[in-house]
């Protein structure tokens, strides 16, 4: 464990660190650009430039550390430095933060109010480039604003490994292209890239012009597109910002999904199915209780229930594997034993969706296998003969496959034709309504918040299964 | 002649350079010298004694450069003939790859067998065409000869020598670009460390080393080191070949002895100066070396240490002479239009300012220069200077910085009066 002087502070570091890992360790910011902790160093932008007394400046990601070494972060020759620098990276840079999606996290951007703060030394015309370029049908680039770091052709090359981008040509008008042969838009992950642009030239064509971000607020959350169980952010409108005249909706949408880091599951990535969580989220819902189609209210409906399940004789519960820990637990206290009980399926992968990958991307597509299993078995669905009653809880159940004759009540959030078939149907909640966690397939449990408040006339199912075992009206 | 010569020792002949001839000037008797006689330490040793410092730019001690790899560290090692000669005003290494080349490849031979490198490489400029094809054929005899492949002249010794031709990008020169080249990549340096003889080729110990120096190591073997330092300064030992262009009666290549006049070579050696005109600038080893006055070279000799203490360097050995009458501010354009064109954009500095300081003098020349256009040029200059990932960001500034120490009134002239001083003549009028 060498010791290096830090702006005369002493600090304690890896043998195999550089002293930007080492700053940054220890609490000594030092700005960059291109270097990604997760990916190699590439040492392009110049901007972790430090001054080690005796030796000069040079780039802190490059450089490794010594015993002894007196490392200066903050000198006034660096500060010249770092202005310099930003000199350069903004010399062709179109500084449209006014129409730029990035503006309010844009590393340039707060790079420039600490570090630089003056106006562009060049009276030159810009260097002029595409925009809008169509990396695939999920990411525009706008060349003006990238900055070369070249962190989404390193992803592509060492993470996602889609070998999808590089660069044209040389000098300023270096262009980030992807390769001929390796669409982009074949790499699952390729969303990634947006992140980890530390300016606004790769853009996200669902989130392009859909909100200034300070508008926004990140709720954390886990994807339930697979059984991995990535910690993700599902970004949605501040309360305070609530927009009152136009579209309400947009005070309950998703606005986008990013990752949130999680070394014990996802490390900064995600895929781009969990991108598009609204397109799980966000189907028409069911939010009608019905008695063989008949639209009545909850209380009426669950009502139905508790007397269909206290009649019953032999009945049979299909759980859902798309339930958090809290439900499941409720399910089994309140009605474990009265039902005979299987972990049932909710979501097949789609039709050419990737199975699986050395990455994230596991073949289960749904989030709490685990943690369904864990409560009751994992035995696959077989309906003992005489089942009179099946609660089918959530999606993925065929209706044909059921018993002749058994009554059915099912539990489900969306809108779908089969819900008007069950004799009883209640809507539940979904995941952005209410707080939870999942089991992942190594057993990691991540946890996810309430984004948006539950309808009125929706049932959560924690306190459904309450309500279905009590021997009294009870209020859910 | 331009003191003594180590290489241009024989006349160049229409197959002066076959191995027939080479062997005839006793060539291939340094390689059997070392192979027969010598310890690979001892080829390293002799080297390192001769006090040959490398031809390509930076003037690095061969010796040191080499004592970094250790032979038979059980780890594959890389030499690469670095013939990427693309420094403006240098065409030296092509005389040698055209007229000698059985000397280089004698030269890698003998530094494969110190360094332990199986496998050499010639990375060879993309545009040059003859050079190629005498290398080529060159490598060809010499497998056919014995000289190059398995068991070399019947010693233990293997090695190959792969002929790579680069596609034209000045920074292949530099030499971690020309690595990433060689692989296959875009050529774009790297930051060190690591050092390539640390990681250099395919992540191996990797010796990149300049045709003159390669060739040098040939003699240095032949004779020993005594014999070479024995030509040359004391701190600049041996010969440089240097490549004369512009306003000069006689341009071309010759081989000077470290140590040699300067104003003697140009005015004898190089038969003086186009149309009689009075020398005005020499650019003294390509233009990537800072600029020097009439004034600045008087007295000086051609040597490493004289042209350090004048604020330049021989660099590359691309001697450019300017003549009286020549405006430099369109000098600057063109040197800074290549930097421009020649820019990897890789990093930052070197991307932004190299363009920056062109459309500056671009202007200027055009008659809409700025007052404060000197100082920022200064400004971009001095940004550049040691903040790029490799030398040709820091060399664009210099030149800028360079000319405008030299010749700052042209500039003001320029600007001030919206037209060069010398009508932005670059020809010498020969009337």
């Amino acid at each position: 464990m060498p010791d290096i002087l830090i702006n005369g502070q002493t600090v304690h570091a890896d043998a195999d660190q550089t002293v930007l890992e080492a700053a940054l360790a220890n609490g000594i910011f030092v700005p960059y650009f291109c270097w990604h902790p997760q990916l190699s160093t590439a040492g392009n932008c110049r901007m972790c430039l430090v001054e080690v007394e005796g030796r000069g400046l040079d780039i802190a990601c490059n450089m490794p550390v010594s015993a002894g070494m007196r490392v200066l972060t903050d000198s006034p020759e660096v500060k010249a430095h770092r202005k310099a620098m930003l000199q350069f990276i903004t010399l062709n840079h179109p500084v449209d933060c006014g129409i730029c999606d990035k503006a309010g996290e844009c590393t340039l951007q707060d790079y420039h109010y600490t570090y630089n703060g003056e106006p562009s030394k060049s009276v030159e015309p810009k260097v002029r480039s595409t925009k809008y370029y169509n990396l695939s049908n999920r990411i525009l680039l706008d060349n003006e604003r990238c900055i070369l770091c070249l962190r989404c052709t390193r992803f592509t090359h060492e993470i996602s490994k889609s070998m999808a981008l590089g660069v044209e040509r040389r000098g300023d008008v270096s262009n980030i292209r992807p390769v001929e042969d390796r669409p982009l838009g074949e790499d699952p992950y390729s969303d990634n890239i947006i992140d980890l642009c530390p300016v606004g030239a790769l853009l996200s064509r669902q989130f392009l012009y859909k909100a200034r971000i300070w508008y926004l607020e990140p709720t954390p959350s886990v994807c339930p597109g697979c059984e991995r169980g990535c910690t993700v952010q599902i970004w949605h409108r501040k309360d305070d910002w609530r927009v009152q005249t136009l579209d309400p909706a947009q005070n309950t949408s998703i606005a986008r999904v990013t990752p949130l880091e999680n070394p014990a599951v996802n490390g900064p990535w995600i895929c781009n199915k969990g991108r598009d969580l609204a397109r799980i989220f966000e189907r028409e819902r069911a939010d009608q209780s019905m008695l063989k189609g008949k639209p009545v209210e909850l209380d009426t409906a669950i009502e139905a229930a508790r007397e269909l399940i206290g009649a019953a004789r032999r009945p049979v519960a299909l759980v859902s594997n798309w339930a958090s820990n809290e439900e499941l637990a409720a399910f089994k206290q309140y009605l474990g034993t009265v039902f005979t009980s299987f972990v049932k399926s909710d979501c097949d992968p789609e039709p050419g969706e990737r199975l699986a990958d050395d990455l994230l991307i596991r073949p289960d597509k749904n989030p709490n296998t685990a943690g369904a299993r864990e409560l009751f078995g994992d035995a696959p669905p077989a309906l003992p003969d005489g089942t009179d009653l099946v609660l089918v809880w959530g999606e993925g159940c065929d209706f044909a496959t059921l018993p002749r004759g058994a009554r059915i009540v099912f539990l489900n959030a969306f809108l779908r034709p089969e819900n008007g078939h069950a004799d009883v149907f209640v809507p539940l909640s979904i995941q952005t309504e209410r707080h939870g966690h999942y089991t992942n397939f190594e057993g990691t449990v991540s946890e996810f918040r309430p984004c948006f408040p539950k309808p009125a006339t929706i049932a959560d199912a924690e306190t459904l299964f309450k309500a279905l075992a009590a021997p009294a009206r009870v209020h859910p | 002649m331009a003191g003594r010569q180590i290489l241009m020792t024989f006349p160049v002949t229409a197959t002066s350079h076959t191995l027939a001839e080479y062997r005839a000037r006793g060539g291939y008797q340094a390689l059997e010298k070392a192979l027969r006689h010598m310890t690979p330490q001892q080829v390293t040793q002799e080297v390192t004694a001769s006090g040959l410092q490398g031809r390509g730019g930076a003037s690095f001690p061969m010796g040191r450069k080499w004592a970094v790899v250790i032979p038979g560290d059980g780890q594959p090692h890389y030499l690469v003939a670095n013939a990427d000669e693309g420094e403006p005003g240098t065409f030296k290494d092509r005389w040698i790859l055209e007229n000698a080349p059985h000397l280089l490849l004698e030269g890698m031979l003998l530094a494969a067998y110190a360094l332990d490198a199986r496998h050499c490489f010639i990375y060879i400029r993309g545009e040059f065409d003859l050079p190629y094809r005498r290398v080529a054929a060159a490598v060809e005899e010499a497998y056919a000869g014995g000289y190059i492949g398995e068991r070399i002249i019947g010693t233990g010794f293997d090695c190959d020598i792969i002929v790579y031709r680069g596609a034209g990008a000045y920074v292949a020169g530099e030499a971690s670009g020309l690595i990433a080249s060689l692989e296959g990549k875009k050529s774009y340096p790297r930051n060190r460390p690591p050092r390539l003889t640390v990681k250099g080729l395919y992540q191996r110990p990797t010796v990149v080393n300049n045709v003159e120096s390669l060739s040098n190591v040939t003699g240095i073997i032949a004779h020993g080191a005594a014999a070479f330092r024995a030509v040359g300064t004391e701190k600049s030992p041996g010969t440089r070949l240097l490549s004369v262009s512009g306003h000069i009666n006689r341009p071309g290549v010759y081989e000077v002895e470290l140590g040699y006049p300067w104003r003697r070579f140009i005015d004898e050696d190089c038969g003086g100066m186009l149309g009689g005109r009075a020398l005005k600038a020499v650019v003294p080893g390509g233009i990537s070396s800072k600029v020097l006055t009439a004034a600045d070279i008087d007295g000086l000799r051609l040597s490493h240490e004289d042209l350090w203490g004048a604020g330049s360097t021989l660099g590359s050995g691309g001697m450019i002479v300017v003549a009286e009458g020549t405006c430099m501010v369109r000098l600057l354009q063109i040197m800074l239009r290549f930097y421009h064109h020649e820019s990897c954009g890789q990093c930052t500095p070197c991307r932004h300012g190299t363009g920056w300081m062109h459309r500056i003098v671009d202007r200027i020349v055009a008659g809409e220069g700025r007052p404060e256009d000197i100082e920022r040029l200064y400004y971009i200059a001095k940004y550049n200077d040691g903040t790029t990932i490799c030398g040709l960001g820091d060399a664009a500034g210099y030149a800028a910085s360079g000319m405008l120490d030299k010749f700052r009134d042209e500039f003001e002239y320029c600007i001030a009066n919206k037209r060069s001083r010398y009508e932005g003549r670059i020809e010498c009028p020969t009337s």
